[in-house]
């Protein structure tokens, strides 16, 4: 990341902290914390049987279910569905993000519009990737914001909030006007009820999720029991990422649209979308399971980049892909192998402790980070700086 | 008692060891020093060598052991760390170890020794070892109270911004971890204080770098000087 994107990033991210510390310990969210860190441990120890639940029961509400144990399959999963359109509608998701979903429908000739604001302006800037999970443009700064959008739609846009947001938004509007399939991530998912819960500010959720097709990209770790459940998380989330209590929209969706209105007659169809596919994604997910599961806790809020010190001065160059700092350099070691950990900043970690004090439900990266070393070392990862110091103090008892 | 440098004292930053000697006779206690000092196994196990670091622990654990002393006084907060929680979770091992911030303050609370305003505007750096990972925050505050106006970081206490050197990175990545302990100087001339006191021989060394690097750059602020807790007593003590 540039310096100045650094700089815009630290910004955005000392307002939000500043929100965020007003409602941080009030006895609502302190209640709120301990529900949620038990259902989130539950989750993790009850994987496997939440996931059979959750996609039988999905099945019964008339939600397809498609499981995939890698990245191609959950791609190959949703190309087959989209094959024949030129456009699709996305909202912001890191598991899509993890995957490479829009760089590989558009290589497949099957145009992207992300459709939250952030993810659109920074879809628009070649140069940049998201730099925080919920504000994804957070390393942007308004001129920079302008000049991208005029240079890709041939029109002076100036560097003013209003003008910025109506620029894109009626770009937005006009592209999904010409899209059947919509694509979404999910916060949550309750197995009991065969539901599925998402959060949004901005509306787009609402927008996509109405169409035709919905295809909702999920890992399976966002499993959770039930409905409420499943609220209590995304409430959480919302304040942690936020700073606000709730968000402005929570969507449940449970089954494609119906109605029964005609002499209790089950009709399909209605308003809403007619298919709701959901692809479930393995990926390293239940190798981490087996290791403990300690970083599936995370519910995505990005409040431990917020303040990692690393973070604060490399940017999103510290993390995997939209997983982004030291617990996303955790997971890619799940995902992938010790050797894309490593690059992903596995030694840039100072093990500080500062994410796991952010963490609503306490995500001991820095443990975690600590016991990935000792692999890579096994792997012949270390580093060489390392080794010299090491040989020192086998030496002489001195790192120096 | 037995004084336990460790490395970055030892080899890098005497004044340390004075300061905590010199505070050490001026309040009458006894204490020893180890014929042949050893790392503590810190960076060893926070960069991956599980094994050679359980070596080098091990051998130092018996080093200490055989002092017969009861208590171990460290200067450096990783030290501090490693030989109190990480020896026991690893060996089951209570060390009674004691930081020098700690020291300090009971010594001043005891009368023991004597300080005078030194009329200086210090802010506190509370080191990870020390702070998030030990939970000490209050003593070395309590302690530089006594002789200095103490002004506070935005980012304190639990909330303390890592000065970026620990768990190998200044070696691997000096450049980075030089840029980010330049954040911490930066946080402490926002608050205008003239001394970052702080309580790791670790962080003072990158914390000195990055002073350095942002006086070249020809940002004067109010930030004169990086020094150890105890530095900070011995010149109230010798006002």
């Amino acid at each position: 990341m540039k310096q100045s994107e650094i700089k815009a990033m630290n910004r955005s991210f000392g307002i939000l902290d500043g929100r965020k510390s007003n409602i941080l310990h009030s006895k609502r969210t302190e209640e709120l914390k301990e529900r949620v860190n038990q259902i989130r441990k539950f989750s993790i120890d009850n994987m496997e049987e939440l996931v059979s639940r959750g996609i039988e029961k999905l099945e019964e509400n008339g939600v397809e279910v498609v499981t995939a144990d890698k990245p191609e399959d959950a791609l190959d999963a949703i190309y087959s569905i989209v094959q024949d359109q030129g456009i699709v509608a996305k909202s912001k998701s890191n598991t899509a993000g993890e995957i490479g979903l829009t760089e590989f429908l558009e290589s497949k000739g099957v145009s992207v519009i992300e459709t939250d604001l952030g993810d659109r302006i920074v879809q628009l800037d070649p140069n940049s990737r998201p730099s925080h999970p919920i504000g994804p443009a957070s390393h942007l700064r308004m001129d920079d914001i302008a000049v991208i959008l005029s240079k890709h739609y041939g029109v002076d846009v100036k560097p003013e909030p209003r003008t910025i947001l109506n620029t894109v938004k009626d770009d937005v509007i006009k592209s999904i006007s010409k899209c059947s399939v919509g694509i979404t991530g999910a916060n949550s998912v309750a197995a009991d009820d065969g539901s599925i819960v998402t959060v949004h500010n901005e509306g787009n959720i609402s927008l996509v999720s109405m169409l035709d097709t919905h295809i909702i990209v999920v890992g399976i770790d966002k499993f959770v029991e039930t409905i409420e459940d499943a609220v209590s998380v995304v409430k959480l989330e919302t304040v942690y990422a936020s700073g606000k209590t709730v968000p402005a929209y929570m969507n449940i969706i449970s089954s494609p649209s119906k109605t029964a209105d005609i002499e209790q007659i089950l009709l399909k169809n209605m308003y809403g979308s007619r298919r709701v596919v959901v692809v479930l994604l393995d990926n390293g997910r239940r190798k981490a399971i087996e290791d403990g599961g300690e970083c599936l806790l995370c519910i995505g809020c990005g409040s431990c980049i917020v303040t990692c010190p690393i973070y604060n001065v490399v940017g999103n160059d510290f993390g995997y892909r939209r997983h982004l700092g030291g617990r996303g350099v955790v997971l890619s070691s799940f995902i992938d192998d010790e050797k894309t950990c490593t690059d992903s900043g596995l030694y840039l970690c100072t093990m500080c402790g500062q994410c796991t004090y952010e963490c609503p439900v306490g995500v001991k990266t820095s443990e975690l980070i600590k016991k990935l070393r000792n692999d890579a070392v096994i792997m012949g990862l270390a580093c060489d700086e390392h080794r010299i110091i090491r040989d020192n103090i086998n030496k002489k008892g001195s790192p120096f | 008692m037995l004084y336990f440098k460790g490395c970055v004292v030892r080899e890098k930053l005497p004044g340390i060891s004075n300061a905590t000697e010199k505070i050490l006779k001026k309040a009458g206690i006894d204490y020893t020093l180890l014929d042949n000092e050893s790392c503590c196994g810190s960076f060893l196990m926070r960069t991956g060598f599980k094994n050679e670091a359980e070596e080098v622990m091990k051998n130092n654990l018996q080093d200490i052991l055989t002092t017969n002393e009861e208590t171990v006084l460290v200067s450096c907060a990783g030290c501090y760390n490693t030989l109190k929680n990480d020896y026991k979770a690893l060996f089951d091992v209570e060390l009674d170890v004691i930081h020098t911030s700690e020291l300090v303050k009971e010594l001043l609370a005891e009368n023991k020794i004597h300080v005078d305003s030194t009329e200086k505007i210090v802010t506190y750096h509370d080191p990870c070892h020390l702070g998030r990972h030990s939970g000490i925050y209050e003593e070395p505050r309590d302690a530089i109270k006594t002789t200095a106006d103490l002004v506070e970081m935005k980012r304190n206490r639990e909330r303390s911004r890592c000065c970026g050197a620990g768990s190998g990175v200044k070696s691997a990545f000096p450049e980075l971890a030089l840029e980010v302990g330049c954040r911490r100087i930066q946080d402490a001339e926002e608050v205008g204080a003239e001394i970052l006191v702080t309580s790791c021989s670790f962080c003072i060394l990158n914390l000195e770098n990055a002073l350095e690097k942002t006086k070249n750059q020809d940002e004067d602020g109010s930030l004169k000087s990086v020094m150890d807790i105890t530095e900070l007593i011995l010149m109230g003590m010798e006002r």
